[in-house]
């Protein structure tokens, strides 16, 4: 039993990082390319990212003088290594999650802020005056986007409360009752449709893309929080930026569309894993399309100020707006049955 | 009866006992040799905490203790003193005395070139058999005169600094607060003696009706002991007390605090258990009203405790400020399982918030000895002054980053285990405080890291270019906590099934606590 | 036996504990391959100001009260409102008690 269960989690880690940072460069890759059209030029060819990690890892790594080098050295690794544990507790490809009675939605969220907060940790301790300023801002913007995706979260979970579930945040309960399965009339579909909404809007401020990318502007803070860092220490952040993009988009996917295309055609079983495979990645790029590279090519970047005001005061009022929605859901319905 | 039976059976008494008389022998003893005193104040702690763990073992195995002082068995008319310990009274002791020896082996070196020392022991350990005999008590004037004696002597304590003069406004502004709330706690129990003729809590428990005298006494003990504990808006003396003691001596009025916060417990759930449900207008149960105003006041002192720290500059009064969010954190949850008596997501309320008890008494101690441990070394309080620490202090370092992810509640250290357990049973009365709480956790990551560039991040600063590393007994004391923290998160379930679980059974079930002792005569 | 369990989730830390540690022995594998090598001491480890000298280091500490200044600032009239709540009296700290007192007080006893 605990020989299969150290085994499981071995196995179970490496193939998971395997896939976490395949798939996160490849998508960083077609991200890039699509912006790139979009915006009227050619663009790098889909392996770029590959190959700029390859290329990280052959440049020098420079300490600072003025930063903390065990702290410095450090912290990389340790924002790569709790991203990829993240993606062994979702389900993904459409097959449950690996370690689902380990971890639920709340772990889940709060693991989500390691690599953020890895990412300030690593700032604060580069030594550099735009590094600092870099990571205060990127520890305001987690506070701001805080808020919207904990009451988003809370909202799900006390849906499937209401509908007499137990272990409402379990991961396994969520992915098999979708959410638009458990809505009774046209206020919970409205209410979680404002919710998705929100949840799209702050993916790219997790991942730290424009118009959120305040922390990391290039042309504003000469790179921010990442000023000082080079070589493999910069290649592990990249690899963390890679990595929690697939991580974001299996969360978008696994909160609202759970659903999978073998049980819709009644498949044979190695069928049915391909195509529940490609599906759900066909799924992510989707999400990654919408959230990420429209909006980034959409919107100039938002000032610091602007990002809390945008998150805490119009974001908060959408997404308490869809709570009520879904609160009222089935007393509306409760009215309509008795007319 | 064995030797072991009879030291089992006495433990409660010399619980309160020992602590006592070594306070009176300390300036006796120091005056031998301040290593003796310094000994001698350890070896009675250590003493102290063998009988709390004698006494763990014995409650739960065997249920409630009931300790007669002065007669061997009970008899009416019950006007003798009574200790009655079950769960609950054990599970504060404990950490009552951790917190304890913790302070004395920081004190060694933190306060080794100070004068003063003989009446900062007995001080010390006056406080120490205060709190513990306010958490172990079953009588509800005996309660009264611990709540002062603690009050006395945490004053003192706290103006231990005489030559700073906020020192001493910090210590006048707590006994103020403090003899203002012990008199109106005077004021209820001679309520409940004048209505009841006895002092007892089991024998007030069993008579108690939900008359107008009753109301009012309910009210001035629930929101005495509030203030006591530090719960918003009568919050504001928590800084500045804890921001300008020692940070030794932080932690014992810690424990004091969470002797108040017991005490709230133990009159809402037991004193009053019988007439919880009883409905008062619009017919709204009392529990519900009573309930809904404690989260109220619990999500005030969450919000001002976190939005206040984030701009302080002194720290530790910023740490003081997250003590007061922590408090709300416990009185979410207790609010919780008062609002939603009898749901099971109460039973899971109750046992988040005993935890988180034991880990904001954990965590917030080790942040306040790291900050002790900054200004030993630099004699700086303000954080605009200091920076680039973490080059020659490397433990302090790993130990203040490991206080900030427990006390922020991040996995795997002790404080996500009970903020899992409050968000996942309060969301089910509310989601909204459910959301308060998550985003206010985030904003206490905030305030933390905040802290650790400010003191161990940047450049070195050539004013404190010949710092060293705190000294050893300090980094002990420091390692002993951080230590705890981390097993209590790695093995939750140890802690919640061995000293949580039982102390929840022993609130929820009144009627246990009432029978032990009316229904033995 | 190791899990947590509140009414609604789970949590175990010590497979958590495990995963983590299988992927950083990885990680800090596939770290081994990038070089490590720098010149010390030469430009390469100043700080990079976008040419600019660098001043001396207290200057170059951003001070603690400065940081976060874009979440104080758009918070700015909740802050100014609190900071005046907290006035430092005693007999301020006393009013606030009697007044959660009266309020206790109007919806339990009298109500």
């Amino acid at each position: 039993m605990l020989s299969e269960l150290i085994l499981r989690i071995i196995l179970g880690t490496l193939s998971v990082a395997a896939f976490g940072v395949f798939f996160g460069l490849l998508y960083k890759g077609i991200d890039r390319k699509l912006s790139a059209h979009m915006q009227g030029r050619i663009g790098p060819p889909i392996r770029q990212p590959f190959r700029d990690v390859a290329k990280l890892f052959e440049k020098e790594n420079i300490i600072p003088d003025h930063a903390i080098p065990w702290v410095f050295n450090f912290i990389p690794l340790v924002g790569l290594v709790a991203t990829i544990s993240i993606l062994l507790y979702l389900p993904l490809g459409g097959f449950p999650p690996l370690f689902s009675s380990g971890a639920d939605l709340i772990v889940v969220l709060y693991l989500l802020i390691i690599p953020s907060l890895a990412l300030v940790i690593g700032g604060f301790s580069s030594g550099s005056p735009y590094a600092i300023v870099g990571a205060q801002r990127e520890m305001a913007t987690m506070i701001a986007y805080e808020f919207p995706l904990a009451i988003l979260i809370i909202t799900i979970a006390w849906n499937l409360l209401q509908k007499g579930v137990t272990s409402a945040f379990s991961f396994s309960t969520i992915a098999s009752m979708p959410v638009w399965n458990q809505v009774t009339g046209p206020l919970g579909f409205i209410g979680f449709a404002i919710l998705l909404v929100v949840l799209m809007l702050v993916t790219p401020a997790e991942l730290s893309k424009i118009p959120f990318d305040s922390p990391e502007a290039e042309t504003e803070i000469a790179g921010g929080l990442l000023v000082e860092y080079s070589g493999r220490n910069l290649a592990m952040f990249y690899l963390i930026d890679g990595v929690k993009t697939v991580v974001m988009a299996s969360i978008v996917v696994t909160l609202f569309f759970p659903y999978n295309l073998s049980a819709f055609l009644g498949l044979g079983s190695y069928e049915a894993m391909i195509i529940d495979i490609v599906f759900y990645l066909f799924k992510i790029f989707l999400v990654i399309l919408f959230s990420v590279t429209l909006i980034r090519v959409a919107i100039a970047r938002l000032k610091i100020d602007q990002i809390v005001y945008t998150y805490w005061i119009p974001l908060t009022l959408a997404s308490l707006i869809g709570l009520i929605l879904v609160m009222w859901d089935g007393v509306i319905m409760n009215i309509f049955s008795f007319t | 009866m064995t030797y072991l039976e009879a030291l089992i059976q006495h433990s409660v008494a010399l619980i309160i006992a020992v602590p006592l008389l070594s306070a009176f022998l300390m300036p006796l003893v120091s005056r031998v040799h301040p290593i003796l005193r310094n000994i001698f104040a350890l070896l009675m702690l250590t003493v102290t905490g063998c009988f709390i763990g004698l006494l763990t073992t014995d409650v739960l195995a065997n249920g409630p203790r009931i300790y007669i002082f002065g007669a061997k068995e009970l008899t009416l008319p019950l006007v003798r003193i009574l200790f009655e310990v079950d769960g609950i009274n054990v599970f504060m002791a404990i950490i009552t005395i951790i917190l304890a020896i913790i302070a004395v082996i920081y004190s060694w070196s933190f306060l080794d070139k100070q004068d003063g020392l003989d009446k900062y022991y007995t001080l010390l350990l006056l406080v120490v058999t205060s709190a513990l005999g306010m958490e172990m008590t079953g009588d509800v004037f005996n309660f009264f005169v611990f709540l002062e004696i603690s009050c006395i002597a945490s004053c003192a304590l706290i103006a231990f600094w005489i030559a700073e003069g906020e020192a001493l406004e910090a210590a006048f502004k707590y006994i103020v607060i403090s003899s203002v709330g012990a008199l109106f706690v005077l004021f209820a129990v001679g309520i409940f003696y004048a209505q009841y003729n006895a002092l007892n809590i089991a024998t007030i428990a069993q008579a108690i009706q939900f008359s107008f005298l009753d109301k009012i006494a309910l009210i001035l003990l629930v929101v005495v002991l509030g203030m006591k504990a530090g719960l918003a808006p009568m919050h504001m003396w928590l800084p500045d007390a804890y921001g300008r003691a020692p940070p030794s001596v932080t932690l014992v009025i810690m424990s004091a605090t969470l002797a108040s916060f017991y005490g709230v417990l133990r009159i809402l759930f037991t004193l009053y258990g019988n007439i919880l449900p009883t409905s008062i207008r619009f017919d709204l149960p009392l529990n519900v009203v009573l309930g809904w105003i404690l989260i109220v006041l619990a999500v005030v002192s969450i919000l001002i405790g976190v939005i206040m720290a984030l701009i302080q500059s002194d720290l530790m009064r910023l740490i003081g400020y997250a003590a007061v969010a922590e408090v709300g954190y416990m009185f979410l949850a207790i609010g919780t399982t008062i609002a939603a008596l009898g749901a099971p997501y109460a039973t899971v309320a109750l046992h988040g918030g005993i935890l988180h008890v034991l880990n904001d008494a954990l965590d917030i101690g080790l942040l306040f000895l790291v900050a002790g441990a900054i200004y030993y070394v630099t004699k700086k309080r303000s954080l605009d002054d200091i920076g680039g620490l973490a080059r020659t202090m490397k433990f302090t370092t790993v130990f203040f980053i490991i206080g900030l992810l427990a006390v922020a509640g991040m996995p795997p250290l002790n404080g996500f285990t009970s903020k899992f357990l409050i968000y996942e049973s309060v969301y089910q009365l509310n989601p909204i405080l459910s959301i308060i709480a998550l985003l206010c956790s985030i904003l206490m990551l905030a305030i933390f890291i905040k802290v650790l560039y400010a003191t161990f991040f940047g450049p070195e600063l050539p004013e404190l270019k010949d710092v060293k590393e705190a000294p050893k007994s300090m980094l002990l004391a420091m390692g002993i906590v951080a230590g705890l923290a981390i097993f209590i998160g790695l093995f939750p379930n140890l802690f919640l099934d061995s000293l949580v679980k039982p102390a929840a059974d022993a609130l929820l079930n009144h009627t246990q606590y009432i029978t032990t002792i009316v229904g033995g005569i | 036996m190791f899990t947590l369990e509140s009414g609604s989730g789970f949590w175990n830390p010590l497979i958590w504990i495990l995963i983590i540690f299988i992927a950083f022995l990885l990680f800090y594998g596939i770290r081994g391959f990038g070089k490590s090598l720098y010149k010390k001491g030469t430009e390469q480890t100043k700080a990079f100001l976008s040419g600019n000298k660098e001043a001396a280091p207290e200057e170059m500490h951003v001070k603690a009260s400065n940081l976060y200044w874009g979440f104080t600032v758009s918070m700015s009239s909740l802050y100014s409102r609190l900071r005046k709540m907290h006035t430092g009296n005693v007999s301020d700290y006393l009013l606030w008690f009697i007044i959660v007192l009266a309020i206790l007080f109007l919806v339990i006893g009298v109500i």
